[in-house]
């Protein structure tokens, strides 16, 4: 079963506007400014998988320098305090929480795994079955951070099926 | 009172923790669980007055917790703090007898809203 799900990057935009303004940037003095630079380099990412009515991947990717402030601000701490376990936990809850969000928008009967952490660039994981269906890539101080959103390409085809019937 | 927060991001756990001061409800006595068994076990031997619970851990997710305690006869003051927020999570969680339902990311004013009538 497939439906046609259609999550796009002012989706994405406003799911990561309000993590900003919750945990990363409550005062409004930093945000992310959008750049739309989809070969943005990264250092890390995590992702959440999501099966049932919709099924893909959900994957947030940015700089160690993006990763360590992220987590010094959830914390409440300095950028040199911060331990890599630290940034691990940071970068799965942010999957985990756009990942929630995105799964939302979509028909019920959908699940969300647990995330996945890898401290390597985004182009080091790769979704055989997947395609990049939507993605925001934008910078934070300077510093590249991206959400992009995978869907099964199995799925994609009948979506298009859909489409055209 | 005495709070248990079950998250197994131990970040989060300390978010909730912050927040919850943020709010004005500092000074409670705070017990943390990191995946769903050690909060049902928690649950049991701390017997807390409140769990603030996120619904997807591993061992057991928070309505698994929810609904074993139930099923046990414990009444303890039970809520979700989420990413997820799907309708029907929402009446998966009421249905068990959640008695508030948080989505992250939130705010302080979040925590207000829905622990200014049970914490006081």
């Amino acid at each position: 079963m497939s439906v046609e799900v259609v999550v796009k990057e002012s989706d994405l935009a406003e799911m990561v506007e309000q993590v900003w303004i919750s945990y990363l940037d409550p005062e409004g003095l930093n945000p992310l400014i959008t750049t739309g630079d989809d070969a943005q380099p990264s250092d890390v990412h995590s992702s959440v998988s999501i099966s049932g009515s919709w099924t893909g991947h959900i994957v947030y990717a940015s700089s160690t320098a993006a990763a360590k402030r992220a987590a010094a601000a959830f914390l409440a701490v300095e950028v040199d305090e911060v331990s890599p376990d630290d940034i691990a936990d940071v970068l799965g809850e942010l999957a985990n929480i756009v990942g929630g969000n995105v799964k939302a928008m979509l028909p019920a009967g959908a699940m969300l795994s647990l995330p996945q952490v890898v401290m390597a660039p985004e182009s080091a994981t790769r979704y055989p079955s997947a395609e990049r269906v939507s993605g925001l890539y934008s910078v934070w101080e300077g510093e590249p951070v991206s959400v992009s959103l995978w869907q099964r390409r199995e799925d994609k085809k009948d979506d298009k099926k859909e489409e055209s019937a | 009172m005495k709070i248990l927060i079950a998250d197994d991001s131990r970040v989060m756990r300390q978010i909730v923790s912050r927040t919850l001061r943020q709010a004005g409800f500092g000074g409670h006595d705070l017990v943390e669980a990191a995946d769903g068994r050690e909060a049902l076990d928690k649950t049991v031997a701390e017997n807390p007055d409140l769990v603030i619970s996120d619904w997807n851990m591993p061992e057991l997710t928070g309505v698994e917790v929810l609904r074993k305690l139930r099923a046990t006869g414990n009444d303890v003051k039970f809520g979700f703090v989420t990413s997820e927020c799907t309708t029907e999570m929402q009446e998966a969680a009421e249905a068990a007898g959640a008695a508030f339902f948080i989505v992250k990311p939130f705010t302080a004013e979040r925590f207000d809203e829905v622990f200014s009538p049970i914490l006081g």
